[in-house]
C-alpha cells in the first residue's frame, strides 16, 4: 500500500464510493473472488475456504475496499439463461471486472462473444470506464496464461476503455490484489 | 439506521396524509432515485412506502413498470439499513406477481436468510418463497430445510408458512420437507408447533390412512401448543365426520378430553367441534355446559364465542339451547352489543310465544347501537318468528316497519323488505298491514332496486286486497317523483290493477294515458303497451300479458337469446322455451348467523349449463327445458358413487352421470356408461370421462333423442358403469406403470316418467277461468283407484307424479289438485284431479286438457 492509500483509509475507510459490476460466464469464479476479497480483510477464515459454491441465482451485492476506494460490487449470475439480466446494471456502473475461467478452453469463445456483446451495448460503448479482466483459476492444471487469455478474448481491439488483464486465483487470492489496485488507481485518476 | 422516532416527528410537521394524492407516473420517476449511490435510507424508505401504499390501493402497473420498479428496488440491497431492507422485502413480495425476472434476487435473499442478521432472516424467507418458481426451488431446498428447524422461532415459522403456501403449487417438493416439519411440531414455541402441524397434515391431506396415523399419534402425546392442539381438534373432527362408525370413537374421546384443557381456545375449539358433530342432545351436554360457562365469562370474546355457538345450535337442538335460557338472559344487557344481539335472537328462536313482546322491547333499546350486520341478524330472527307464531304478526310487522324508518344500508333495508314480503305471502291476515307498511316505505326509499321490487309486490298483491284503490295513489306518486326505472315499475304495477279490478279501469286508463307522455322510453313503451292490452278487453290477452306473465330465468334467457342469434337469427324466438324462474326459497334451516354473505341462488339449469358444454352439438338442442334433481344410482358408502341428472330438451334428453371414485389407490380411466336403451329412444352420442382420480367428481354424458309419440317416452334404461382401473400411489395419486385392467360396476335403472317432461306450476288465481277457456281443447279423463289408503298421502303422491308442487292441493274430505304447465315441446296443459276416500281406498278422477291430445293422454298414462 502506498502512503496515499494508507492516509485515505485512516481518514475513514476510503472516500470514494464506486459501483463495480462483476461479469463472466457461470462457474468462472466471480462469487468466490468476491468472497475472498471481502473476508481476507476482516474475519479471515470465518467462512472457511470454499465455504459454499452454489451457483448464483440472479444477483448479490458485496462491498469491499481497496486502494482508498470503496467498491460496491454487483455479483451477477453467469448462467446462460440469466445473462440477459446483466444489461440492467450497465447504466449505473463505474467499472467492470470480467472473470474468465482460464482452464475452460472450450468456452473461451463464449466468454469472448459475451464480452463483445457487453462492450457494444448502448449503455457501455463510448464510456471510458475501466475494464479489469481476471484470467482466473491460474492454479488449475492446463490454465492458460494471462497474455494467452487476452488474445483469445481479442482485448487488443478495445480502444475506448482502459483495460488490464492479470492472472488470478480466486481461491487463494493470488493476483487479486494487483488487479484491484489497478482498478482503484484508474478510478481515482478519473474522478 | 433511520430511527422510527425521527420519522414520526416529521410526520407531525408535515401534517395531513402525504400518501393522499399519489401519482403513479411521478412515483415511477421517483423510484429511479434508488439507482443513486450511496443510498439514502430515509428517502428510499419513504418512496418504498408510497409504492406499497399505491399497490395496496389497487393501482395496476404494467409488466414493464413493475419490472422497472422491481429492478430499481434490488439496488437497495446495497444499504444495510434494517428498516429499508425490510421494506424492500415487502415490495418484492408485492411485485413478485407482476414483474418479470423476479428470480434475480434469489441469491441476495438466500444470503440474507442464512446470514447473521436475525432481523432479516424471517422476512427474507417469506420474500424468497414468493419469487421462486418451481424450477428454482431445488436450489433453495437445502436452506428451507435448515430454516424449518432453525432455533429462532420467527425463522422457523416463516419457513413453515412459506412451505404451506408453496404446497399449493409444488406439493411433491414440500412433501420432502415433512421430516423437518415433523421435528418442528415438538418445538417449544406455540406458533412454530402450530405451523409445523399444518405443513405435515397438509402434505397428507389426500391420504386418509396416514392422516389417521398422524392424528392418533399426536392425540396420545399431548401437544403443548394450544394453537396446534386446536388444529388437531379440527383434523380429528374431520375424520370423525367422514367416518360415522365406531371407528371414530377415539377421535371423539380425544376431543372431549380437550374440553378439560387449561387453555380457553382449545376448550372452545373442542366444544365447537362437538356441537357440530354429535347427533343426540345427550352427547352434547358437556360441550353445551362449557359454552354456558363461556357465556358467564368476564372476557367479551368468550361471551361472544359462547353466545354465537349456542345460536348456531338453535336449529339443530333447540332444547339443548333452551336449557341455557338463564345464561342467555343475563347477556341481554351485555355491554357488548354483538353479544346482546345474539342472546336476544337466540332466545327469540327458542323461547315461548309469551316472551316475545318482552324480548322485542329489549332489542329496541339498543337497536340503534348495533351495526347493520347484526341488525340483519335481528331481522332474520323476526322473520322466522313470523312463520312460527302467525298470531303475533301485528306486533312483529309494526316492529319491522319501525326498523324500515330507521337509518340503514341497502342490505339491511332489503332484509326488512324481504321479511315483510314473506309475511304478506305467508299470512293472509298480515297482508293488508304489510302492504300498508311497504307503501309508506316507498314514499321515502332511496334504493332503486328495492323500490322496484316493492312496486312489483304491490302490483301483484294489491289488486287482491279489500280496497285496492288505496294503493294506487302510492304507486302513482312514484310515477311523478322517481327515476326512470322506478317509474317504469310503477306503470307495470298500475296496469295489473287495471287488469284485475274492473271498477278501477277507467281511472287507470287515464293514468296510463298520462304516462304515455313520459320522457323515458321504457316508461312510455310500457304505458302504450299496457293501454293497448287493457283496451282490447280480451281476457286471454290480459291474462297472458299482464296478470299471468311467465318470468323466464334471466340467466338462461340471456343464454338462449345468444344461441338463437348465433344459430337461427331469422326465425322468431319462442320465449316459452326458456325455463321460468322459480320462486327462490331461503333455505329453511338457516340458523341464526352473523355472516350475511349470501350464496347467490342459482337454478339447477344455470348450475349445469357450463358442464353441458362438452356435449357435442348441444347448441343445436335449444335451451334446456328442465334439469331434474340428481338421483342416486348406487348405494351410499360404496366404492364408486354415481348419480344421474336428467336434462330435458324439447326433443332430446341428456343423461349426465356424475361419478365419484372413493378409492384413494385407484385411478379410473375411460369411464363410460353402457345403456340398455328403452324402446323408441335413439342414442345419439356419448361423452366418456377420460380420467376419474380419487375424490374428484367427473361426468359421463349420454345424448338421446325422445321417441316421437309422447306416450312412448315412458321407459326405463338399464345402466352399467364401464371403466379401466389403474392402481396408484395413494399419497401422490400418480398411477403405477402398466396398462390397468377393465372392470364394470352395475348401476340402478334410470326411469323417464311424466313429471320430468313438464314444467308445472300451481293454479293461478284465475285458474277456473283458464280451465273454462280450455274447454274447447282436447281432453283426456279417467278414473283410478290408488294404492295409498290415506287421502293426504295419495294426493301428495299424485303431485309428485305430475311434478306439481304440494301447494296445488286444496280441500279436506274431497281433495282437489289443480295445476297447469308446459310440456317440453312448448304445449301448454291444465290438469285437475279430484280424490275421494271411500272404504279404505282412494279413488281419483283425473282430467287433463291440452291443445295436443297425446300430451293430455301422457299425463294419464303416467299415473296409470
Ligand atoms: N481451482 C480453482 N477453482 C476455483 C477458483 N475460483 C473458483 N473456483 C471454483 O469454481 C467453482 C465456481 O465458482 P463460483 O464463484 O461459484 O462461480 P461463479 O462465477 O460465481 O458462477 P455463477 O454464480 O454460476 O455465475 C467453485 O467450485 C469454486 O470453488 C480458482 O481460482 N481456482
Ligand atoms: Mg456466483
Amino acid at each position: 500500500m502506498g502512503l496515499l492509500d494508507k492516509l485515505s483509509s485512516w481518514m475513514g475507510g476510503g472516500g470514494k464510493v464506486v459501483t463495480v459490476l462483476v461479469l463472466g460466464l457461470d462457474n468462472s469464479g466471480k462469487t468466490t473472488m468476491l468472497r475472498t476479497l471481502t473476508t481476507t480483510e476482516q474475519e479471515g477464515q470465518r467462512q472457511g475456504p470454499g465455504a459454499s459454491s452454489v451457483p448464483t441465482v440472479g444477483q448479490r451485492q458485496e462491498n469491499f475496499q481497496s486502494g482508498g476506494v470503496s467498491f460496491r460490487a454487483w455479483d451477477v449470475s453467469g448462467a446462460a439463461r440469466l445473462r440477459s439480466l446483466w444489461e440492467r446494471h450497465y447504466r449505473h456502473c463505474d467499472a467492470v471486472i470480467f472473470v474468465v475461467d482460464s482452464a475452460d478452453h472450450l468456452r473461451l469463445v463464449v466468454a469472448r462473444s459475451e464480452l463483445e456483446l457487453m462492450l457494444s451495448h448502448p449503455d457501455m460503448s463510448g464510456r471510458r470506464l475501466p475494464l479489469l479482466v481476471l484470467a482466473n483459476k491460474s492454479d488449475a492444471p492446463h490454465a492458460l496464461s494471462a497474455p494467452h487469455v487476452a488474445s483469445a478474448l481479442g482485448l487488443e481491439r478495445i480502444t475506448d476503455k482502459p483495460w488490464h488483464v492479470c492472472a488470478s486465483s480466486a481461491l487463494s487470492g493470488e493476483g487479486l490484489g494487483d488487479g484491484v489496485s489497478w482498478l482503484a488507481r484508474q478510478l481515482r485518476e478519473k474522478h | 439506521m433511520s430511527s422510527f422516532r425521527r420519522d414520526k416527528k416529521e410526520e407531525e410537521d408535515t401534517g395531513g396524509n402525504i400518501f393522499q394524492n399519489l401519482d403513479k407516473t411521478a412515483l415511477l420517476q421517483e423510484a429511479r432515485y434508488f439507482n443513486s449511490t450511496p443510498v439514502n435510507p430515509r428517502k428510499c424508505v419513504q418512496i418504498l412506502t408510497k409504492i406499497i401504499y399505491l399497490l395496496n390501493q389497487g393501482e395496476k402497473l404494467t409488466t414493464q413498470e413493475a419490472t422497472d420498479i422491481f429492478f430499481a428496488t434490488t439496488k437497495l440491497f446495497q444499504s444495510k439499513d434494517v428498516v429499508l431492507r425490510r421494506l424492500v422485502y415487502l415490495c418484492i413480495k408485492e411485485l413478485s406477481s407482476m414483474a418479470q425476472d423476479v428470480i434475480i434476487v434469489t441469491s441476495s435473499l438466500t444470503k440474507d436468510m442464512t446470514g447473521k442478521e436475525d432481523l432479516y432472516r424471517a422476512a427474507a424467507i417469506r420474500a424468497l418463497c414468493s419469487i421462486t418458481d418451481s424450477t428454482m426451488l431445488q436450489a433453495i431446498e437445502r436452506y428451507m430445510k435448515q430454516a424449518i428447524v432453525d432455533k429462532n422461532p420467527a425463522v422457523s415459522s416463516a419457513a413453515l408458512v412459506s412451505a404451506l403456501h408453496l404446497s399449493a403449487t409444488v406439493p411433491e417438493l414440500v412433501r420432502r420437507w415433512v421430516n423437518d416439519a415433523q421435528e418442528a411440531i415438538m418445538s417449544d414455541n406455540a406458533m412454530v408447533s402450530y405451523h409445523a402441524l399444518a405443513v405435515v397434515a397438509g402434505a397428507r391431506k389426500n391420504d386418509r390412512l396416514s392422516t389417521v396415523k398422524l392424528v392418533t399419534k399426536l392425540s396420545r402425546s399431548p401437544l403443548r401448543s394450544p394453537f396446534a392442539l386446536c388444529l388437531l381438534v379440527r383434523y380429528a373432527a374431520k375424520l370423525a365426520e367422514e367416518d360415522q362408525t365406531e371407528a371414530s370413537e377415539p377421535y371423539l374421546e380425544f376431543i372431549e378430553c380437550c374440553l378439560r384443557h387449561k387453555s380457553e381456545i382449545v376448550v372452545y375449539e373442542a366444544a365447537h367441534a362437538i356441537v357440530n358433530l354429535r347427533k343426540s342432545a345427550r352427547d352434547l351436554a358437556q360441550a353445551v355446559s362449557v359454552l354456558q360457562i363461556f357465556c358467564g365469562s368476564s372476557k367479551a370474546t368468550l361471551r361472544l364465542a359462547g353466545a354465537r355457538t349456542l345460536a348456531k345450535l338453535t336449529t339443530k337442538h333447540p332444547n339443548a339451547v333452551a336449557a341455557c335460557a338463564v345464561d342467555l338472559e343475563n347477556l341481554i344487557s351485555d355491554p357488548n352489543r354483538s353479544v346482546a344481539t345474539l342472546a336476544v335472537t337466540t332466545l327469540l328462536a327458542t323461547g315461548a310465544e309469551s316472551s316475545i313482546d318482552r324480548l322485542m322491547k329489549q332489542i329496541s333499546t339498543f337497536m340503534s347501537e348495533i351495526s347493520d350486520e347484526f341488525k340483519i341478524v335481528v331481522v332474520r330472527a323476526i322473520r322466522r318468528l313470523c312463520t312460527k307464531y302467525p298470531r303475533k304478526h301485528q306486533s312483529l310487522a309494526s316492529f319491522l316497519a319501525g326498523m324500515l324508518r330507521d337509518e340503514g344500508g341497502v342490505q339491511y333495508k332489503t332484509a326488512i323488505a324481504d321479511a315483510i314480503i314473506a309475511l304478506i305471502e305467508e299470512n293472509p291476515d298480515a297482508k293488508e298491514t304489510g302492504l300498508a307498511h311497504l307503501c309508506e316505505f316507498i314514499e321515502d326509499c332511496e334504493h332503486t332496486s328495492l323500490a322496484v321490487r316493492i312496486l312489483y309486490v304491490l302490483g301483484r298483491e294489491g289488486p287482491k286486497a279489500r280496497q285496492p284503490s288505496r294503493y294506487i295513489r302510492y304507486i302513482y306518486n312514484r310515477v311523478i317523483l322517481e327515476s326512470g326505472p322506478v317509474r317504469a315499475a310503477a306503470v307495470s304495477a298500475v296496469a295489473r290493477f287495471g287488469a284485475t279490478c274492473e271498477d278501477l279501469l277507467p281511472n287507470i286508463s287515464v293514468l296510463l294515458a298520462r304516462c304515455q307522455l313520459d320522457d323515458d322510453d321504457e316508461v312510455r313503451d310500457r304505458a302504450i303497451f299496457f293501454s293497448a292490452i287493457l283496451n282490447s278487453n280480451d281476457p286471454q290477452l290480459i291474462s297472458d300479458y299482464i296478470t299471468n306473465v311467465p318470468t323466464p330465468n334471466p340467466v338462461l334467457l340471456e343464454k338462449a337469446l345468444h344461441d338463437h342469434l348465433r344459430l337461427n337469427p331469422d326465425k322468431p324466438f319462442n320465449i316459452l322455451s326458456v325455463p321460468s324462474s322459480e320462486p327462490t326459497k331461503e333455505p329453511e334451516e338457516a340458523p341464526v348467523q352473523i355472516e350475511t354473505r349470501k350464496q347467490p341462488v342459482v337454478s339447477l339449469e344455470e348450475l349445469y349449463s357450463e358442464q353441458l358444454k362438452v356435449v357435442p352439438g348441444i347448441e343445436k338442442l335449444g335451451p334446456p327445458f328442465k334439469t331434474c334433481k340428481a338421483i342416486d344410482l348406487t348405494e351410499p358408502e360404496t366404492e364408486y358413487r354415481v348419480r344421474c341428472v336428467k336434462h330435458i330438451f324439447a326433443r332430446h334428453l341428456i343423461l349426465q352421470f356424475e361419478c365419484l371414485n372413493t378409492l384413494s389407490d385407484q385411478l379410473l380411466e375411460k369411464v363410460r356408461v353402457r345403456l340398455e336403451s328403452a324402446p323408441g329412444y335413439k342414442i345419439l352420442c356419448e361423452v366418456p370421462c377420460e380420467q376419474l382420480p380419487y375424490d374428484k367428481q367427473g361426468s359421463v354424458f349420454c345424448l338421446l333423442e325422445f321417441p316421437r309419440g309422447p306416450i312412448e317416452t315412458l321407459g326405463t334404461f338399464g345402466a352399467t358403469l364401464e371403466f379401466s382401473v389403474r392402481d396408484c400411489d395413494p399419497t401422490t395419486g400418480l398411477p403405477d406403470g402398466g396398462d390397468g385392467y377393465s372392470d364394470t360396476y352395475p348401476l340402478e335403472e334410470v326411469d323417464v316418467g311424466c313429471a320430468e317432461q313438464f314444467r308445472a306450476h300451481v293454479a293461478p288465481d284465475d285458474w277456473e277461468a283458464s280451465w273454462e277457456r280450455a274447454a274447447s281443447a282436447a281432453e283426456a279423463s279417467d278414473t283410478f283407484v290408488l294404492s295409498q289408503s290415506d287421502i293426504n298421502e295419495a294426493a301428495s303422491a299424485v303431485c309428485d307424479h305430475l311434478g306439481l308442487p304440494k301447494a296445488a292441493i286444496s280441500g279436506d274430505a274431497v281433495k282437489e289438485i289443480r295445476g297447469g304447465g308446459l310440456w317440453r315441446e312448448g304445449t301448454p296443459m291444465l290438469v285437475r284431479a279430484r280424490l275421494v276416500a271411500s272404504q279404505g281406498s282412494v279413488t281419483m278422477k283425473l282430467t287433463a286438457r291440452s291443445p295436443r291430445e297425446d300430451v293430455a293422454t301422457l299425463l294419464l298414462a303416467a299415473v296409470g
